[in-house]
């Protein structure tokens, strides 16, 4: 009897815990099928009452003409991830589905979007870009923010046959490996330490700063480890030494680091790894006197999601950040339009460049589907190398591609089905608290608006 | 490193005569009826330290085998090691750079005192249950959680600028209360929330654990605490997002006026200590250790100088016989299950001002003190700290000492792990734990 009692109580007190999770995870409910099928059903309400009349014989296409369109999206929504940029790359691409929705699907099918998590694992990137492709029956797949992660997943896209655009990640080899099915509008790894060097250098020749040795804190990642490699060989080939830390993802105490970084003395630091890495990182050089206030640093660019930043790196004045997409002055319509359907979700003020990226990737996707008129792969894919897209990166296109491939092009591999124009620039906090979206453009000059502020230099 | 070879030699020569001190140590002393327990670590170290030099005397004399020539062995093979260390890297900062070793040191101690103090709790849990935890890195996420949210909220700026404010008008002990105040707070109610958290889980779900009702208690255990480690993780994050927060640091340090020619010696900010131009302490870590330290405090002083903590401490070593003497072994069971988790709490409250926090933060640290009351002993408070020691130092040393900069913090959570394979092979109850 007492046995029974304690039983039915116990039970009872695990649905109220459980009743009690489902009623506190908002979030939950924000990511995958149900926002998604929501504004979906609303809009296929008109579309199913102007069917009502069709024969009868063509019933059951018209039931298959119904169905969504699946699309993938993947994101980093938990650690070791940088979650970070995952929350912000799940809230663009929801407000991309949200638009093609409103906009009458895509081939008059309603979008389902659904968002997985990748954790920041390859191996779990892997897992969940099967499950997109084999249990959801996704015809493509956007977002994605570790290389590691598409390094992986690109292969699983290779096999099934099924188009990918991968929005944030870097590493080269995702896109010179040629395969047909892969696309990328983030920039490449190598462009990247490219702009990375040529800022440090301008720094030194131009804005007078003495940078004679960085060193690189990087991540033992796909990412990191080719972006330290490339950005040392760049910085040796312009007289300046370059010592390179590398630690996991997730990385929580850097204290043995940060003495020998001290011990190394550099002008400047670079910090390429991501997520709250990078704010630990950031956070604990300051308070060993080695921070942004005390030494030119190149923050990682989840610096730009200023909350986060502001809150885990309080003595992160004068950080200066990389930002991909143009500055916020010279946003197109399609950017100011994300951009205020991003603040109306998140309160933020500013959208991250992997946020943009995030909404191009499934805006692109959709736009191939249409111009396409299938959901073929094939069609899909080429539907992608063909197209102009107008998003809020700027205008999108991939011209090297099965028609203009790279040897005849006279170009390197890694240019396959890659965006080749995403503008970078670099931005500086100038203010404390301040939001990113008020940062000063240093460099390039073209993009400038304003000049750097160089601490350290005595 | 200039001479590798040299070193991996001096490597394999401690190996070896270890691996043979360690192996033919016991059996001499077994053969000779003598006490064993100590022979197999006696024996490694002394082989290690002495070769065949020292292993022959003691296996012909066979002398106790002390704690004290254990310690002295052992000082004269890490001597030997930082020996090697030195002749084959001459220009290492570990080597060359007395200031940085001091630096790296400092820090290995700090953060280690703050290790021990989570895997503290994991080892008195251990010790009175017989369970292990394994949603203690859950509990030390929680504690971490509450207070930053609590730091956040408009009360407890009100309370902090007041108690500011009241700080700056009053003097002596009563503007130190004033401002030490409000953080306890903080460490406060994360302790309660943890403990709360804890009591209410072991009455629940473990209680019937040692009345007999569940068959296979051990599986039991470990199932339903990864139960609780699962649930608290995603509940938390569902509740709070899965962004990366940082409480401000509790106390600033004093505003004292030093006087500019000893400048080398100490400076001192809000927010960081200088001493000896090379030993920087940050305030976060400083006062995360401080609260470590007066924890342990308060924790032995419970222990052996309570009645309560006297009882804890009989269960844990007879249960019936406590129950004999009037001891309820459940309630003892309860209490320490909430304290166990409590302590893990405050260590989170304590560093939640030094690192970036998510729901998964206690992953690692979870996984850390596994390590550390493995090596320091299950079942043993002292070990648990010493092996949190132990831990902070090897990891510092790691961290600033392997030449090559690519791979020195890639490592660190391999540095504990080689530390306690090395332990275990010799002495598999760890350094300070309880015969079987």
């Amino acid at each position: 009897m007492l046995r029974t009692r304690k039983t039915l109580w116990l039970l009872s007190l695990l649905a109220i815990l459980i009743l009690a999770l489902a009623a506190c995870a908002p979030a939950a409910e924000q990511v995958g099928e149900p926002a998604a099928e929501q504004p979906a059903q609303e809009e296929a309400a008109p579309a199913q009452e102007a069917k009502e009349e069709a024969p009868a014989e063509e019933a059951k296409a018209e039931e298959a003409s119904m169905e969504p369109i699946k699309i993938g999206g993947l994101a980093p929504l938990s650690a070791p991830g940088a979650v970070v940029g995952g929350e912000a790359m799940r809230d663009a691409m929801l407000i991309a589905a949200d638009e093609i929705n409103a906009a009458g699907g895509i081939l008059g099918r309603p979008m389902e979007l659904i968002i997985v998590d990748t954790e920041g694992l390859p191996e779990k990137g892997t897992a969940v870009a099967e499950k997109l492709i084999n249990q959801d029956g996704v015809v493509a797949i956007g977002g994605g923010y570790h290389s590691s992660v598409g390094v992986a997943v690109k292969e699983v896209t290779h096999d099934n046959h099924i188009p990918i655009v991968f929005a944030e990640t870097w590493n080269d080899t995702i896109t010179s490996v040629m395969y047909p099915e892969v696309f990328r509008i983030a920039p490449l790894n190598s462009e990247v330490s490219a702009v990375d060097v040529k800022f440090i250098i301008w720094l030194r020749d131009v804005a007078g700063a003495d940078v004679n040795k960085v060193v690189l804190l990087t991540e033992n990642t796909d990412y990191g480890i080719p972006a330290a490699e490339e950005t040392t060989r760049l910085l040796g080939e312009a007289g300046i030494d370059a010592v390179t830390f590398s630690v996991d993802i997730g990385t929580q105490d850097f204290s043995g680091i940060i003495e020998r970084v001290k011990a190394e003395a550099p002008d400047m630091i670079m910090v390429l790894a991501t997520g709250e890495a990078s704010y630990n990182f950031e956070q604990q050089a300051a308070d060993a006197g080695i921070g942004p206030q005390d030494v030119p640093m190149l923050c990682n660019q989840v610096s730009l999601v200023s909350d986060a930043f502001w809150t885990n790196v309080p003595d992160g004045n004068y950080c200066f950040v990389r930002r991909v997409g143009l500055p916020v002055q010279l946003y197109n319509d399609v950017a100011k339009n994300f951009l205020a359907q991003y603040k109306e979700r998140t309160g933020k003020e500013a959208a991250e460049s992997y946020a943009l990226e995030a909404y191009d990737s499934i805006k692109i996707i959709a736009q191939a589907i249409e111009e396409a008129g299938s959901t073929d792969a094939d069609a899909i894919i080429e539907a992608l190398e063909n197209i102009e897209y107008t998003g809020a990166l700027g205008t999108i296109t991939f011209p090297i591609n099965s028609k203009n491939p790279p040897d005849k092009a006279g170009v390197d591999p890694k240019w396959w089905h890659q965006f080749p124009e995403p503008a970078i620039t670099i931005v500086q906090y100038q203010e404390e608290g301040q939001d990113s979206n008020d940062t000063t453009v240093v460099f390039p000059e073209t993009y400038a608006t304003g000049d750097p502020i160089i601490v350290g230099q005595e | 490193m200039e001479n590798p070879a040299l070193f991996w030699r001096v490597i394999l020569w401690l190996l070896f005569w270890g691996a043979v001190g360690g192996v033919v140590t016991p059996r001499i002393y077994a053969r000779r009826d003598k006490d064993i327990s100590q022979a197999g670590l006696a024996g490694a170290a002394i082989g290690a330290a002495l070769g065949p030099i020292g292993l022959i005397p003691l296996w012909i004399r066979t002398p106790k085998l002390t704690g004290r020539l254990i310690v002295l062995a052992g000082l004269m093979v890490i001597g030997i090691f930082v020996a090697a260390f030195a002749l084959a890297d001459p220009n290492n900062l570990c080597v060359a750079n007395g200031g940085f070793v001091v630096s790296q040191l400092t820090n290995g101690i700090v953060i280690g005192i703050i290790y021990g103090l989570m895997a503290l709790g994991l080892t008195l849990i251990f010790s009175i249950l017989g369970v292990v935890s394994f949603a203690h890195g859950e509990f030390y996420m929680i504690g971490g959680m509450v207070a930053y949210f609590l730091s956040v909220s408009p009360f407890y700026k009100e309370l902090r600028k007041g108690a500011e404010a009241l700080a700056e008008n009053t003097g002596g002990i009563l503007a130190f209360v004033n401002y030490v105040f409000p953080p306890l707070i903080l460490l406060l109610s994360a302790c309660i929330v943890t403990f709360v958290i804890g009591v209410i889980f072991e009455r629940l779900f473990l209680r019937e654990m040692n009345q007999g009702k569940v068959e296979r208690p051990g599986e039991y255990a470990i199932l339903v605490t990864f139960g609780l480690a699962f649930f608290l993780q995603y509940f938390t994050q569902a509740l709070t997002s899965a962004n990366p927060v940082k409480a401000q640091r509790f106390w600033d340090f004093p505003r004292v006026k030093i006087p500019e020619e000893s400048g080398d010696i100490l400076k001192m900010s809000a927010g960081n200590i200088t001493v000896l131009r090379e030993i920087s302490i940050p305030n976060p870590r400083f006062t995360a250790a401080l609260i470590a330290v007066v924890m342990l405090g308060i924790l032995m002083w419970f222990l052996y100088r309570t009645w309560t903590g006297k009882a804890l401490r009989a269960v844990s070593q007879d249960r019936q016989a406590a129950a004999v003497t009037g001891i309820n072994p459940d309630n003892m069971n309860t209490l320490a299950f909430g304290m166990g988790a409590m302590l893990a709490g405050l260590s989170g409250a304590s560093l939640v001002q030094v690192f970036s926090w998510l729901p998964q933060v206690g992953i690692p640290a979870a996984a850390r003190s596994f390590v550390i009351i493995v090596l320091g002993g299950m079942g043993s408070l002292p070990g648990a700290f010493i092996g949190g020691l132990i831990v902070g130092l090897v990891e510092a040393a790691g961290t600033g000492c392997i030449p090559d900069t690519t791979r020195a913090a890639a490592y660190i959570p391999a540095y504990g792990m080689i530390i306690l394979t090395l332990v275990l092979l010799l002495k598999p109850t760890g350094l300070f734990g309880r015969e079987l």
